[in-house]
């Protein structure tokens, strides 16, 4: 193999493969990037940097000039540290026996390569599904993976699904004691059918961040029968292993009556909760007492510290005392991004729900926050 | 046979069933109708150690991720299973005396992900008998019901209690092992190896059915020594104070053997992750990409000793399995039978040993030598337990 690239886009596209690299990997070549010049996979004249953690790949495109094309195996830490000291000059890569030497300037580097067969088969990119901006995505994964469970004996439950049906895309997440909802419209490319599938929580979020920054658009590419998600963005793509589980069957979860329910501003709740909560022993439960002259929190007990706090609210319908697992309850209010929220109630052992309200004290479609209460004392 | 098969010695029934299953998963790949009870998802490999159970699954699982679906170990998916890479296939190799279970419930995580390349996500743990119970109960209800392409395969010395738990072995089909004839393991000494075929003859046939160990001994001088050494001790005793010195060389031969076993394997490993950490550039700045990468190789060291614990003991076990072997082939002789010796080449010792000795006290010194294996597994100090041993080998 020998190549020449602009120093630039190779420091770049080293950067962001290497990050995504194991600091501790299972197995040595894990650790690699691998280097791959004119196969017959890319495009044209271009050099493909790669990385895989069994779980993640990820794969950026560099235009270089390849004077004779081929495969190799380096270190990912070593190539990201090198690349990003090189000058401003282009950068010469070529394979040499078992070592790869880098020339830019009057800057010399000889690396050892690694075996490049025993390096596991990357995984092909799904069908294109579409595509949407990647604020919107980012933020979507964002405010729904807080609700995904973390316990990994129940493997379906760690996971995001994703649902696509024609111009809707929906993300859900749920971990048993609550469940975070998001709808919105996006670009599909027609090309692929309705599909549904479940994808890691903390891979997916992940993904999103590093390729969801403002003013990009982000590719989706999946299909029901693959076993891949594929997000792709500005050159660079990774695909994500999806779970082989059943998602619960949620849409029959989400209430669709309400006796009571409750416009109140969000940031003053959240530090009332944090203040309250204080005393409620291991972060149990706080009270909530909605009347319609306002909002009492309260926590704790007689035989233990107690606390209480009154906020205004702009509450309709049934009285209500219901209690929450304060921390579910700041983890859905964060996620709303906006500065009020709704919370509509049935009884106080049926789930509550929370949703964003704008500035005219409209709520915002599209994002839904389902919480379990917790029982009550006595 | 394809090539991933023949490296599976002398199992030709068990290499036929799975096969049989490898084809049947092949058309599932394919979406066609598989036949019923061809493609199982849960295995359970069971045989005497050294017959190949961790070996027959990793052919398996080649087989699985084969792009031709037979195991023809060309292609990348049975090349990377062989070297242990293949992203669909997961490997649990104790390398302790035990498997946890934080390491089973992140492996039923992993047992719930897709195949990446569409065909089967395969979970092998070699050694299952080493489940503590936790560890067990973790894996039982990803083992009964599995995600739809997703396949376990177990390894374990045989399917008693004692070794895998009643629940697990019910939830998985089995596959059994038997002790490869010498025929077969010198045969593939000849032909893998290139060993002579006297030597591989006579290696196989003292190896007692052990293949590595028949490699070991048809290539390593070392390792023949130290054999000879162990197969020395029931007629050298012949003084009290024989039995200290030659229950010290016993001790030392296994852990000589153990470490250099150890020190070549790691010392390897080192090196390749050292090089994936960044280690081996030359050029200005270089040096620095190996910072923050202590911690990994520490874990690294960590494992390795633990393993070498094991390696002891192993190897310690393989000398006293020879020491018994030695003390039947004396019953053997005495009794007058025609039964085949574990270790023809000392045949004029053990007639010498059955003259000497009445078959009641070799008997006895035959179960001193279990007593010790037992009190090896139950963490008596070797030493100690080796001293005893040898006492009443001693005494008879």
């Amino acid at each position: 193999m020998k190549i020449r690239v602009e120093r630039d886009g190779l420091a770049d596209a080293v950067a962001w493969v290497a990050r995504s690299l194991p600091s501790r990997p299972p197995v040595p070549v894990l650790g690699g990037v691998l280097l791959d010049a004119g196969s017959p996979d890319s495009e044209g004249e271009a050099l493909t940097i790669s990385g895989f953690d069994y779980e993640v790949s990820a794969t950026v495109g560099v235009p270089a000039t390849i004077a004779d094309g081929g495969r190799t195996l380096v270190s990912g830490r070593l190539l990201a540290d090198i690349t990003k000291a090189l000058p401003n000059q282009p950068v010469e890569i070529a394979v040499d026996g078992a070592r790869v030497s880098i020339t830019c300037g009057s800057a010399r580097f000889s690396l050892p390569t690694m075996p490049v067969e025993d390096y596991p088969q990357l995984p092909p990119m799904p069908p294109h599904a579409g595509e949407l901006t990647g604020e919107v995505f980012g933020q979507a994964v964002a405010q729904v993976a807080i609700a995904a469970g973390r316990d990994d004996t129940l493997p379906m439950l760690t996971g995001v699904r994703v649902e696509i049906s024609g111009e809707t895309l929906t993300l859900v997440a749920t971990d048993r004691f609550r469940l975070a909802m998001r709808e919105f419209t996006w670009k599909p490319s027609g090309d692929v059918e309705d599909a549904a599938v479940l994808v890691p929580a903390r891979t997916l979020a992940d993904a999103a961040k590093s390729l969801g920054t403002a003013g990009k658009t982000v590719e989706l590419a999946l299909s029901s029968s693959d076993g891949l998600l594929g997000l792709s963005g500005t050159g660079r793509r990774t695909t994500t292993r999806l779970l082989d589980a059943e998602f619960p069957r949620y849409r029959q979860l989400l209430p669709t009556e309400q006796t009571s329910n409750a416009i109140i501003e969000v940031s003053p709740l959240v530090e009332a909760i944090k203040r309250v909560s204080l005393v409620a022993e291991r972060g149990t439960q706080v009270r909530l007492e909605f009347t319609g002259g306002g909002l009492k929190l309260s926590a704790g007990g007689d035989d233990e510290g107690s606390a209480e706090e009154e906020l205004p609210v702009q509450f309709d319908g049934e009285p209500v005392t219901i209690a929450f697992n304060p921390g579910y309850l700041q983890d859905g209010l964060g996620a709303l991004h906006t500065d009020r929220a709704e919370l509509s109630f049935t009884t106080p052992n049926r789930p509550a729900l929370i949703k964003p309200v704008d500035e005219n004290g409209e709520v915002v479609a599209g994002y839904l926050y389902l919480l379990m209460p917790v029982r009550l004392p006595g | 046979m394809t090539v991933v098969w023949s490296q599976v010695v002398g199992q030709a029934e068990a290499v036929e069933v799975l096969t049989k299953a490898a084809n049947a998963a092949a058309m599932i790949v394919r979406g066609e109708q598989a036949a019923a009870g061809g493609m199982t998802h849960a295995w359970l490999f069971t045989g005497p150690p050294g017959s190949g159970r961790s070996v027959a699954a990793r052919a398996f699982a080649a087989a699985l991720q084969c792009d031709s679906g037979t195991g023809c170990g060309e292609c990348s998916g049975c090349r990377t299973t062989m070297a242990g890479t293949h992203a669909d296939v997961r490997l649990v190799v104790p390398e302790g005396l035990s498997i946890s279970v934080a390491e089973m419930r992140a492996l039923v995580q992993t047992a719930a992900r897709r195949p990446t390349n569409g065909r089967w996500q395969v979970v092998i743990i070699e050694d299952a008998d080493r489940l503590t119970e936790g560890a067990a109960n973790a894996l039982l209800k990803a083992v009964e019901e599995p995600p739809e392409r997703t396949v376990f395969l177990l390894c374990a010395p045989s399917d008693h209690p004692d070794d895998v738990s009643v629940t697990i072995r019910s939830r998985c089909r089995g596959v059994s092992l038997r002790i490869p004839p010498a025929k077969a393991i010198a045969e593939v000494l000849v032909e893998r190896d290139s060993v002579d075929p006297d030597t591989a003859q006579w290696a196989a046939s003292v190896c007692g059915g052990h293949v590595g160990r028949a490699r070991r001994l048809a290539t390593d001088e070392a390792a023949r020594e130290r054999r000879a050494a162990v197969l020395r001790i029931p007629l050298g005793l012949r003084r009290p104070g024989d039995v200290f010195t030659l229950a010290d060389e016993l001790v030392k031969a296994a852990e000589t053997e153990a470490s250099e076993q150890s020190e070549s394997r790691d010392e390897v490993e080192r090196e390749a992750l050292k090089t994936a950490l960044g280690a081996g550039g030359t050029g200005k700045g270089t040096a620095s990409a190996t910072r923050g990468s202590a911690g990994a190789l520490k874990e690294l060291e960590r494992r390795q000793k633990s393993r070498a614990t094991r390696t002891q003991r192993d190897t310690l076990d393989l000398a006293l399995v020879d020491l018994a072997g030695f003390y039947r082939d004396v019953l053997v002789t005495n009794s007058g039978s025609d039964a085949a010796l574990n270790h023809p080449d000392h045949a004029n010792d053990a007639r010498t040993a059955a003259a000497s000795w009445s078959p009641e006290s070799t008997l006895r010194r035959l179960e001193a030598v279990l007593a010790c294996r037992e009190a090896l597994e139950l963490n008596v100090k070797p030493r100690i337990a080796v001293e005893a041993m040898v006492t009443t080998l001693y005494y008879g």
